[in-house]
């Protein structure tokens, strides 16, 4: 990519990105200064652009909610819960897809890459009947298992990435030196695919922690729902206190903001490496 | 440090036809002399890769699997509250379908999530590679700083990011409203953008577009970073304007990851349901209803199951081509890998 | 230390390509062979399969006087350096030099001995703390030696080991890894495509080609006596000069005549049967020489003259059919699509023969020059199985057609 030739276009350029930014970020420059406002800053025709008064009132009076702090644990079990599991599960089957040739193995690419596709509102349906049978609503277990679900194919589909970008003669060096096909793996590739096993671990995170739909439907009691759902219920709850629910929001975009800085751009490159080059 | 005596009377074939020896014999004839093969050392590695793959396998069968196959015999069935309770559907064979395909209803719907998808496709698609294109343009220091503010928004929660335009919306208090008057569009204060289904769209498709940006504007970058330098550089000997340069070489090299964005933003928008329903606080009214909210409401609300999942299961059908696109796409780009 | 042995072992693979056939060779205990032939001759598939890399389709595969088709590579105690040398990048220096030493559950202060003495020998005590990523390129490869060497093995087997090196640093490293050989003794076998290297560093060296062992003896032997068309243009830079030649019987013994040269060779029991026929004839170019007085002699111009300090090299046109069989070829280096350049573009009848000649030769680009050679240094070929045709006298090396 070559950079801006000349001064001129080079402001333009930087100006652009300047105004692109604004734009983009406005909204949630606009939740953070809301959360931080008092009351009659917040209710006013003419916005006030800037928290002039700050204050912690606002995040004081959401987190004093009616279950917030219990919504908090559990979505951090099941976020928990779901980082472990998946990361387990998607290494062992992305080491069977990148390092052993096997009948079935291209069908089984084509499926990681296929389930991704179905729709998730369509199988709510019968996915609620089912677990109504064995009387697993409302238990974050069948929440968990459901979003291993949903996070698995992309989580496979990376690691098995960067595994293939592991020079096999690095295992075939460590076999020869004393260990089994197996230690090899964990000895020699594990520790090789690290930044994989952090991309995804974050990607699980931010879909376990933001997810809504499941949530919603399989979690009734409001002591065992999810952040995400006790922020769309705050509104229904009480009228319209915009303040405390910006610094709900706020609070609920904490920890997801916070993770994905740390990983950037690795997800989409991790997703279309080798696309261009083919 | 001699060869095994002897050896000169087994005269090989080539030693016939010297410059044929060539390099591919059938492998049968070898296979009838001695062989011995220690068992265990076969099955095990034959049999290890279908068991690293089984957890993963079995919760995807599971949850993805079985439901699936459940979605399409409930479409087939009579579900309401009593089969709820007994557990077990009635069967009716293709009434269901029959029933949301003379519905006049289903057709809207069906029209206005096909509309909806292809305005927030294009949109998403054409914006986002735009802020590409910009950003390679850009220095460092401005890149990192317009990729971290992308990255916030990508980051945020659907949610949040429902609340937060609806705030900005706020028939009373929005600062969306107050600026629109300032600049001279009109008179948006204490305007209900919800109370059109038109307008109402409108704060959709922004919030939507506006959170599908990243996501594309990033992918793009990460493609456009890999064209070769060099193609650059001989198409500009050659004579390319800038504007050739992205015709000719750019935008050829970047289909397929075009092809990968469309796909999997035509998925993800046509299946549009938590922007719409946390939107209109769980009560979208009819000219609302996109196919995944009319599928959830005749099921949860009415708690029409089976007719819910027809709906659902011509949902997927319907993707079912775009889906096909996309896996041929990214298969393609796996087995090079 | 063991001995290595392939008892007529196959290797073919699942399309049906067979890599290696029907391989006998024995590697005795401490000593340095190596397997030298064109890239995909099945050189580097032979030494994996020693490795337990890959599995042997046929025969056995003996290290010392137990037969190790069954063990896994762990189980062989055999050492590997690779041709990327694969060294651990998320370890250090002496975690990759120690590496084979955990697996085998050596006690901690024997690790650390070892490695530091290994480290000592191979000047690497001041980098053993560093990643490999920081290493130039000799200094992984000493790693890489460093690796194999410390765990003691059965055999060592290394796999082109000298190929990402540069050319001086290659020449300096060769004779590093003769030198510590020899004084480890440890039987090794070893893998390249440049013969060169395996002349240099061999105690015998084996020649493959597509799959099957062309010959194998002492270095000079190979060179002084090579067992078909094939060694016989693979061995030795610059190549042997490889012509077609016409025996008939003189009133003296046989007469050979090249191109336009008729030479008398006596009597050659073992050329008899050739007689009225086409043979293929080779001589090195350091047996060719600037014709004297009347001897017979092929004419032409110095199309080159390379100057090479100690001598030159004088690339001459001369009126002789070269011999274009694919061995000769594939020996010279040409690949399987490839025509033969020379053949192109010169005419029918016309060769470039290459001689080596004095310093104080004044052949020059462009002169006439009459080229000679010593009979007794003539190479013959029969031109149907590609062997050499051997004087009766001489103990012939089993060797197989090529």
């Amino acid at each position: 990519m070559s950079g801006p030739r000349t001064l001129g276009s080079k402001i333009v350029a930087n100006a652009l990105a300047v105004v692109v930014l604004v734009v983009m970020l406005f909204p949630v420059y606009w939740m953070v200064a809301t959360a931080f406002k008092p009351g009659r800053d917040v209710l006013t025709y003419t916005p006030k652009w800037f928290p002039t008064h700050p204050t912690l009132a606002n995040f004081r009076d959401a987190m004093g909610r009616a279950y917030f702090w219990s919504d908090v644990k559990n979505s951090l079990i099941i976020v928990g819960v779901v980082v472990v599991l998946s990361l387990a599960l998607a290494f062992l089957a992305a080491l069977a897809l990148a390092k052993f040739r096997f009948y079935g193995r291209k069908a089984f690419i084509v499926l990681i890459i296929g389930v991704q596709m179905v729709p998730l509102n369509a199988l709510v349906i019968p996915l609620y009947i089912l677990l109504s049978r064995v009387h697993q609503v409302d238990k974050l277990s069948g929440v968990i298992v459901m979003y291993l679900t949903f996070v698995l194919p992309f989580t496979v589909w990376t690691l098995r990435g960067f595994m293939l970008g592991v020079p096999r003669e690095l295992e075939e060096a460590a076999m020869v030196d004393g260990t089994t096909r197996f230690g090899a793996f964990v000895r020699i590739l594990l520790p090789l695919v690290a930044p994989g096993l952090v991309a995804t671990s974050i990607f699980a995170f931010i879909q376990a922690w933001n997810e809504f739909l499941i949530a919603y439907v399989f979690l009734h009691e409001p002591s065992k729902q999810t952040l995400t759902v006790w922020l769309a219920n705050f509104t229904t709850l009480r009228g319209t206190e915009w303040g405390p629910l910006m610094a709900g929001a706020t609070l609920t975009a904490l920890p997801v903001l916070f993770f994905f800085l740390l990983v950037q751009r690795r997800v989409a490159f991790g997703l279309t490496a080798g696309a261009v080059r083919g | 440090m001699r060869l095994r005596p002897g050896s000169e009377e087994l005269a090989p074939v080539s030693a016939r036809f010297p410059a044929a020896t060539t390099a591919t014999v059938a492998g049968t004839a070898l296979h009838s002399r001695r062989r011995r093969r220690s068992w265990h050392r076969r099955a095990l590695p034959v049999a290890a890769p279908y068991a690293l793959l089984l957890p993963t396998a079995g919760v995807i069968a599971a949850v993805l699997g079985y439901p699936l196959y459940l979605l399409v015999k409930l479409s087939f069935q009579k579900y309401g509250l009593f089969e709820l309770v007994r557990h077990k559907g009635h069967y009716i064979g293709t009434a269901n379908y029959a029933r949301i395909l003379h519905d006049s209803q289903f057709w809207t719907v069906l029209g206005r999530t096909v509309l909806f998808t292809a305005v927030n496709v294009a949109l998403t698609l054409v914006l986002g590679t735009a802020i590409a294109l910009l950003l390679v343009r850009l220095g460092r220091f401005m890149r990192v700083v317009l990729t971290t503010g992308l990255v916030l928004v990508w980051a945020t929660p659907v949610v949040v990011a429902v609340d937060l335009w609806r705030w900005m919306v706020d028939y009373e208090f929005g600062v969306a409203n107050w600026t629109l008057t300032k600049l001279h569009f009109g008179n948006f204060l204490h305007h209900d953008w919800f109370a059109n289904p038109w307008t109402g769209f409108g704060v959709i498709t922004a919030l939507i577009v506006w959170g599908a940006i990243p996501f594309v504007t990033i992918t793009v970058y990460a493609g456009l970073s890999q064209v070769p330098q060099e193609l650059i550089e001989a198409a500009q000997i050659d004579g390319a304007t800038s504007l050739g340069v992205f015709r000719e070489i750019t935008l050829p090299l970047l289909k397929p990851i075009f092809v990968i964005l469309a796909s999997l933003s035509i998925i993800w928008d046509f299946q549009v349901f938590n922007q719409i329903w946390i939107m209109l606080d769980e009560r979208p009214t009819s000219d609302y209803f996109l196919m995944s909210i009319y599928s959830f409401v005749e099921s949860f609300r009415i708690s029409e199951y089976g007719l819910g999942s027809a709906i659902a299961v011509v949902m997927v059908l319907f993707m079912l081509g775009i889906t096909f696109v996309y896996v041929r796409q990214m298969v393609r780009i796996g087995e090079v890998q | 230390m063991s001995s290595i042995r392939f008892a007529n072992v196959s290797k073919v693979y699942g399309d049906g390509t067979l890599a290696v056939q029907s391989l006998d060779l024995e590697i005795a205990e401490g000593e340095f062979v190596v397997l030298v032939g064109p890239s995909g001759c099945g050189k580097t598939t032979a030494l994996r399969m020693v490795a337990g890399l890959e599995e042997a389709s046929d025969g056995e595969i003996l290290i010392g006087d137990q037969v190790v088709n069954d063990l896994a590579p762990r189980q062989r105690d055999v050492a590997m350096v690779f041709q990327s040398y694969a060294l651990y990048p998320h370890m250090s220096v002496r975690q990759n030099i120690a590496f084979g030493l955990r697996m085998r559950k050596v006690t901690k202060p024997e690790q650390r001995r070892r490695v530091e003495e290994i480290a000592k020998i191979l000047g690497l005590t001041e980098h053993l703390d560093r990643r490999p990523a920081q290493l130039s390129g000799g200094q992984r490869q000493r790693v890489a030696m460093g690796r194999a060497i410390v765990r003691e093995p059965k055999a060592f087997l290394m796999d082109e080991p000298l190929s990402n090196l540069d050319a001086k640093l290659r020449v300096q490293m060769r004779a590093e890894i003769a030198r510590i050989q020899r004084r480890l003794k440890v039987t090794t076998l070893y893998v390249t495509h440049d013969q060169v290297e395996a002349m240099t560093m061999a105690d015998r060296v084996a020649v493959m080609r597509r799959g099957v062992l062309q010959q194998t003896d002492a270095p000079q032997r190979v060179y002084e006596s090579p067992a078909n068309l094939f060694v016989a243009s693979f061995v030795g830079s610059p190549p042997m000069n490889l012509l077609e030649a016409r025996l008939s019987r003189g009133p003296d013994g046989l007469v050979c005549r090249i191109g336009a040269a008729e030479v008398d060779l006596g009597h050659r029991p073992e050329l008899e049967r050739f007689a009225d026929r086409t043979i293929g004839v080779g001589i090195r170019p350091e047996h060719v020489r600037e014709a004297e007085g009347e001897e017979p002699r092929l004419r032409g111009e110095a199309l080159l003259v390379e100057a090479l300090g100690a001598e030159l090299l004088a690339h001459v046109a001369v009126p002789a059919q070269p011999l274009l069989v694919e061995d000769v070829r594939e020996g010279a280096g040409a690949d399987d699509d490839e025509a033969a350049l020379p053949a192109a573009a010169t005419p029918e009848g016309e060769t470039t023969m290459l001689a080596r000649l004095d310093a104080e030769s004044r052949v020059r680009a462009g002169d006439l020059v009459g080229l000679s050679f010593d009979t007794r240094r003539l190479h013959f070929f029969d031109l149907e199985t590609g062997l050499s045709i051997r004087p009766v006298a001489a103990p012939a090396p089993a060797a197989v057609a090529g």
